[in-house]
């Protein structure tokens, strides 16, 4: 009993962090109709700002990491983003009333990875003075492209045997390249490529650094009021994906959080790394997923998943995962 | 001045698909066209023109213009989009008629 009292009071505490606040403000300010609005460009720069910043720090510290520790959980991520596709669209295909392309397109944004989740729990770990691998928001790609591609290459299988016979061939490559060049992981890695080869600690120190939170405030805003007005597409498909997208985060989380602790006990990956695993697993793609799985499963209807993803599943892998995820390390690493 | 007689073929269609239907434009032998930000409702649901941000920017849709002199050009341009992109994508093509000031500028190579 003292075990759930102690999860509970952790758990409650984390739900007042101020970014949750504004993601709840957010979809306020949607609902009662506000004008307020948030230019698009600034979206976007913020978007390149949080990365760039995340990548920078990961860059300086791979420099002097140890990069075998990584190859582990790198593997866990790749391992994770294919086993979410597939248990995903094992899942939708006992449901009833739900379009086999719809499914396969939900699942495959399930297992993408958000950039502005990640950057909330790295804001909420640094709260917590918690300590992760700067490395560790490396692992983004590892998860989010094979599961990009395998939901791509699946859904063109089914097409393929529905329509029988004609030949449907998956660019792979293409895929890769069109995920790598998505503007959240194009300022990942080039923040990677600067810090690791340049001497950034100064420019990351004086401008990245400082702004960081304030502009993920007004990221949380945005996904907010998004997540709001997505809400009425949603409405128009199947029941199964509100249920879907409010069980698949958390659950893809508590996978990786396993998969993590293993990480831990055989290469002594760090508990902070852990929680950044189970976010990306339970994070679902905002930015670079939803064009990639529109232009490479053009049947799917783009109402299911993004309605899926933006107004359930982003807000619940964010209010709900990352402080679970953060309560249950500080319990079982004791920290 | 005289205006001389032309066809515009327009084109409504997901941002996401612009650089394939530029691809088709280019291909008919047209010597140009103009992409402008659209929104409003169709048969799939609304696509807003909005100052707000809006997380997957690729949803919104364009409208696309050509003007062309000769109609047979037109034609190909409306039926390749048609057939190409429209199958699983929202979209819509519609044919105009037009007067233009010099007309050398819009035959084809």
């Amino acid at each position: 009993m003292d075990f759930f009292a102690d999860f509970l009071v952790r758990f409650l505490v984390q739900f007042q962090s101020p970014t949750l606040g504004f993601l709840i403000g957010g979809m306020l300010v949607a609902a009662l109709g506000s004008k307020l609005k948030i230019p698009n460009a600034i979206y976007q720069f913020i978007v390149f700002m949080l990365l760039m910043k995340i990548g920078l720090e990961g860059g300086i510290e791979i420099r002097e990491a140890n990069l075998l520790a990584m190859a582990l959980p790198a593997l866990f991520s790749v391992l994770i983003g294919i086993l979410v596709v597939w248990g995903g669209i094992r899942i939708f295909s006992l449901l009833p009333g739900v379009n086999t392309e719809d499914g396969i397109a939900t699942a495959g944004l399930f297992g993408a990875v958000s950039a502005s989740t990640l950057a909330v729990a790295i804001v909420m770990l640094e709260e917590e003075g918690i300590v992760f691998e700067a490395w560790a928001p490396a692992l983004y790609p590892f998860m989010d492209i094979p599961a990009l591609i395998l939901a791509i290459v699946l859904a063109n299988i089914h097409q393929k045997k529905q329509k029988g016979g004609k030949d449907i061939r998956v660019d792979v490559w293409q895929i890769i390249k069109e995920s790598l060049r998505g503007s959240a992981l194009s300022a990942l890695l080039l923040g990677l490529a600067l810090g690791l080869l340049t001497n950034s600690g100064s420019v990351l120190n004086s401008f990245y650094e400082p702004l960081f939170r304030g502009f993920l405030s007004i990221l949380m805003l945005i996904m907010g009021m998004e997540a709001y007005d997505r809400i009425k597409e949603l409405r128009s498909v199947a029941h199964w994906y509100a249920i879907y997208a409010a069980l698949a985060p958390l659950m893809h989380g508590l996978i990786a959080f396993g998969l993590g602790y293993i990480a831990h006990l055989l290469v002594g990956f760090s508990p902070g790394g852990v929680i950044i695993l189970s976010v990306i697993a339970s994070s679902n793609s905002d930015i670079s997923g939803p064009p990639t799985l529109r232009a490479g499963i053009p049947s799917a209807n783009p109402s299911a998943y993004i309605g899926s993803s933006t107004s359930v599943g982003t807000p619940v892998a964010i209010a709900v995962g990352i402080p679970l995820f953060i309560a249950l390390a500080q319990i079982v690493f004791d920290l | 001045m005289t205006f001389f007689k032309a066809k515009k073929i327009v084109i409504i269609a997901e941002k996401i698909l612009s650089e394939k239907i530029c691809a088709i434009i280019d291909a008919s032998g047209a010597r140009g066209y103009t992409v402008v930000p659209a929104g409003g409702k169709g048969a799939h649901r609304r696509h807003f023109t909005s100052e707000r941000a809006s997380v997957v920017d690729d949803f919104s849709t364009v409208r696309i213009e050509v003007i062309v002199s000769d109609k047979s050009v037109a034609e190909t341009i409306g039926n390749k989009v048609v057939e190409e992109c429209f199958d699983n994508y929202s979209g819509i093509v519609y044919l105009e008629d037009v007067e233009i000031l010099r007309p050398d500028k819009f035959n084809g190579e």
